[in-house]
């Protein structure tokens, strides 16, 4: 059973965004509500999320997927549509109940690492366990924990302007790791790292996913980072979900001739020869192409895939 | 176009506000003049030195020790040139009117930060109280707060307001969205992001903002000293209105210094509050330990630095101090029984004169009378309120006849007790044939083309540019400037000095008569009118409250040889010191006190 699931969600702001999502579902274009003071940002967006997976949300800038991102943790609220997690409807919750869930079951990590410049590292680890109301004694030794898991025990004392921006964003990604939460969602988290951290980061979330088995949602705009990363990648543009897929599917069976550009210069045998050692095989299940297909989770790829990455 | 009568709206606004919301404004006059009180008691009790010493304290402890060093001599410069009580009342007025002005100033701006609505709604209105002239305010204030310290600290909150509630916003508002996002996303309620992220982070650029708070306020609290808000406002006022050039340098000086003192301190607790700031300030320490003048005191020691010194303070007061008790008066002579009498002064000579002498009077009758030091309108305002029970110095039939006619339903004149006076142009003596205004004619050259006026409103100004100009034909050949009484003076004594020709406008008495060679010009059409009478004027319900001193008020007469004497002796004794001048001149007047405040059946 999946996580987490978008079911038809809609975002448009600006002016009358009820009637504009009418006209959606009935085939109007982006351009159109434009021009009627209507901005569309995420048209029609349906997946799933399983226990344990990877799912990648890859656009380019202005495509929808922070929108998106943000729809599924109620930071922004659908204009239409419903998030499921956990079998609970999060857009039919209250504030209250909504930061609940938020402080206890997801966590999130920044593009520009977003960490309180007034608190040390080991505050920052903290803050979302002290949003929890753990007492100071638990916090401390479970943000220690998360930062010894991101490599940073000796820097619990630093202050965030001390570290580089991989170090930063390590701290970043053990707020969001010290709350146990279920799912975590990554906002562009390495896109502001030069490539070489930025290729560290993604083998050591890699690593921690192999130990912690989270679920999952990073967003790129990085087709690469895509493919390394995602057991499925969703596929975006101008607001709507173009394809999803695995990467072997993505890059072998690209749904339109946007897609198709986008995974050009894709480095094909990488992803194919992780492909092949799923079981299952890519493109098996797969109707035509263009038809996008929802995938369940396959626990048992998870195992071979780590091998092939290490 | 037709003219439009804003100016009768907001009138009858103010008065709609001020018959049916009295009570209010009463509660509002009761809690500021309350905290004022307080604060000045608590500055006014140690010794000079020693409160400077507690400042310098503070400073070390924010600052280090030039800072301190710097504050102590600047705080004992103060005492020195004996403004220390002055000082310490500007002091209460600014801390007062700070607190309460941020106090309100931060919600407001956290609030505009969170509404862009609210934001929008209160730029112009942040605006108009920055920018309106303060004086616009600071008179009606008196009809609502009554005169005093009140309306200059309800004025002063107005004008630093602004700065405070804009760099809130702004601080607010530039904290990074992500971080607050963050706070979102980890699920932080509103009110705690705004406790614990965006005011923390906000927290330097808002102490700017209170450090601009705390400079308007007190260049504000200086201005208000003109309409009786004391301190060194009243200091400087006073001298300049006599050109008394060394003595407003010292009151200048004093201001100065307590806002150099009030700007660095509350820029370095400023960094003291901020998370961020407190770090910095640990790593300059940490990378440059050895030097001496980067020492600061821990937080603790200062403040059992401050207890110390304090207490000290507190001691010597109380071992020291009997200072407040009334002299015990023969028997039969204490006919006020300490009763508080408010006498207002516009700080002409002939009325401080009058005013002081009926101050020692009425002291030796067991009163206690208040002398406040205020503008015309504030001092007709606050006595038509009945916050001035009794002034002696209005010139009537002419000179204050609109203040009169505007007020004259809530005041009761007192009779007359000098005149007549009289208005006058006046040139040096050495400026040959010039005798009378008509000479005037056709020697603008001479002059300049310049007749140098006083304040705008006064009645004499505009009796000569209504009449008096026209009737010698001067008005096309003579421009008359307007502007103060302490200008006229001193270009008066500049031109003297010069021994150049120069016309201003004058009246008698005045001790400028005494301190230069002038020529008072005749008024041979007699356009200037008869001359006004000095009379005493008071609240509607002054004769009831004080039948006693109404009586006596209302036989005190002076010719103009003891009005001359008194002037002077309160001159020489000096600025401050008028009582003392009071006391040497009536030792030449035996029995004078006697016939003006006679004694039961006596």
């Amino acid at each position: 059973m999946s996580l987490l699931e978008a079911d038809h969600l809609f975002k448009v702001f600006g002016k009358h965004p009820d009637d504009a999502v009418e006209r959606l579902r009935s085939g109007a274009g982006r351009e159109e509500l434009r021009e009627d003071g209507a901005t569309a940002a995420v048209v029609d967006a349906c997946f799933e999320v399983g226990e344990g997976e990877i799912f990648v949300i890859m656009g380019l800038s202005g495509s929808g997927k922070s929108t998106l991102l943000r729809m599924l943790n109620g930071l922004a609220e659908p204009t239409a549509g419903r998030v499921l997690f956990d079998g609970q409807e999060l857009t039919a919750l209250n504030g209250r109940e909504l930061r609940s869930v938020r402080s206890h079951r997801i966590s999130m990590v920044f593009q520009h690492f977003a960490l309180f410049p007034h608190r040390t590292v080991l505050e920052n680890a903290g803050y979302g366990l002290e949003q929890q109301g753990v007492d100071r004694g638990e916090r401390d030794r479970r943000a220690a924990e998360a930062l010894e898991l991101v490599g940073l025990g000796e820097w619990k004392d630093s202050w965030p302007d001390e570290l580089s921006g991989g170090m930063q964003q390590r701290v970043g990604l053990a707020r969001a790791l010290a709350t146990d939460a279920d799912l975590l969602l990554m906002d562009e988290s390495f896109s502001a790292l030069d490539p070489l951290i930025r290729r560290e980061m993604q083998e050591q979330l890699l690593q921690l996913q192999q130990q912690l088995r989270k679920s999952i949602v990073f967003i790129t705009h990085d087709l690469n980072e895509a493919m390394r990363l995602g057991d499925r990648i969703a596929v975006m543009r101008d607001g709507r979900i173009v394809q999803q897929g695995t990467p072997a599917e993505i890059v072998l069976a690209p749904a339109d001739d946007y897609v198709a550009a986008f995974v050009e210069d894709v480095d094909r045998d990488r992803v194919l020869g992780r492909a092949a050692v799923r079981p299952g095989g890519p493109g098996a299940d797969r109707g035509a192409a263009g038809e996008v297909p929802q995938q369940a989770p396959r626990d048992a790829a998870a195992g071979g895939k780590a091998v092939n990455r290490g | 176009m037709a003219r439009i009568p804003l100016g009768d709206w907001v009138e009858t606004g103010v008065d709609f506000l001020r018959d049916h919301f009295q009570p209010f404004f009463d509660g509002i006059t009761t809690v500021v003049s309350g905290m004022y009180d307080g604060v000045d008691a608590v500055l006014g009790a140690p010794q000079p030195l020693l409160l400077a010493g507690i400042l310098a304290v503070v400073a070390l402890w924010l600052r280090g020790p030039l800072a301190a060093l710097l504050s102590f001599a600047g705080l004992a410069l103060i005492e020195g040139v004996g403004q220390w009580d002055q000082a310490m009342s500007t002091l209460s007025l600014v801390l007062v009117a700070s607190v309460i002005t941020v106090l309100l100033a931060v919600p407001l701006g956290v609030w505009a930060a969170r509404s862009t609505r609210v934001g929008a709604a209160l730029r112009p209105v942040l605006d108009l109280m920055q920018t309106m002239p303060a004086f616009v305010y600071l008179i009606p204030g008196i009809f609502f707060f009554g005169v005093g310290q009140v309306p200059g600290i309800i004025a002063t909150i107005v004008f630093s307001m602004p700065p405070g509630v804009r760099m809130t916003e702004l601080g607010i508002r530039q904290v990074d969205g992500e971080l607050v996002e963050a706070a979102e996303a980890f699920g932080t309620a509103p009110r705690r992001t705004l406790l614990g992220v965006q005011l923390p982070l906000a927290l330097p650029t808002i102490m700017a903002g209170v450090n601009q708070v705390i400079m308007l306020a007190l260049s504000m609290v200086v201005i208000s000293g003109m309409v009786g808000g004391g301190g060194l406002g009243a200091s400087v006022f006073t001298a300049i209105s006599q050109v008394d050039v060394g003595l407003g340098f010292e009151g200048g000086i004093a201001v100065v210094i307590l806002a150099m003192y009030l700007d660095r301190m509350t820029g370095a607790l400023g960094r003291r509050v901020s998370p961020l700031g407190r770090r910095a300030l640990a790593r300059e320490r940490s990378a440059d330990r050895s030097a001496v003048l980067r020492y600061r005191p821990s937080t603790a020691v200062a403040g059992v630095a401050v207890v110390v010194l304090a207490l000290v303070a507190g001691g010597l007061h109380t071992f020291g101090g009997s200072g407040g008790t009334r002299a015990a008066l023969p028997a039969g002579h204490d006919v006020g029984h300490g009763r508080t009498v408010d006498i207002g002064t516009i700080n002409w000579d002939e009325g401080v004169a009058a005013t002081y002498l009926w101050k020692e009077v009425l002291e030796q009758r067991g009163f206690r009378p208040q002398v406040q030091n205020m503008d015309v309108g504030a001092l007709y305002t606050g006595m038509s309120t009945g916050r001035v029970d009794v002034e002696l110095d209005s010139w009537l039939p002419v000179t204050h006849a609109d203040y009169w006619r505007k007020y004259r339903g809530s005041l009761t004149d007192l009779g007359s007790w000098y005149g007549p006076t009289s208005l006058e142009v006046s040139v040096p003596s050495y400026v040959k044939d010039v005798h009378s205004l008509a000479d005037l004619k056709g020697r603008s050259k001479e002059f300049g083309g310049r007749i140098i006026g006083v304040e705008p409103g006064a009645g004499e100004m505009k009796l000569l540019r209504s009449t008096v100009l026209k009737g010698y034909g001067l008005d096309k050949e003579y421009q008359l400037t307007t502007g103060s009484t302490a200008g006229m003076l001193a270009q008066l004594e500049r031109s003297v000095k010069a021994k150049e020709p120069v016309a201003v406008v004058l009246w008698s008495p005045h001790w400028a008569y005494s301190k230069y060679p002038l020529t008072k010009l005749a008024d041979p059409r007699g356009l200037f009118g008869r001359g006004d009478r000095i009379h005493t004027l008071a609240h509607r319900s002054f004769p009831s409250e004080f039948p006693q001193v109404s009586r006596w008020m209302k036989g005190f007469r002076l010719t103009e040889e003891q009005l001359g004497g008194l002037e002077q002796a309160i001159h020489d004794a000096g600025q401050g010191h008028e009582q003392d001048g009071v006391r040497t001149w009536l030792r030449s007047q035996p029995g004078l006190v006697d016939r003006m405040a006679p004694l039961g059946a006596a």
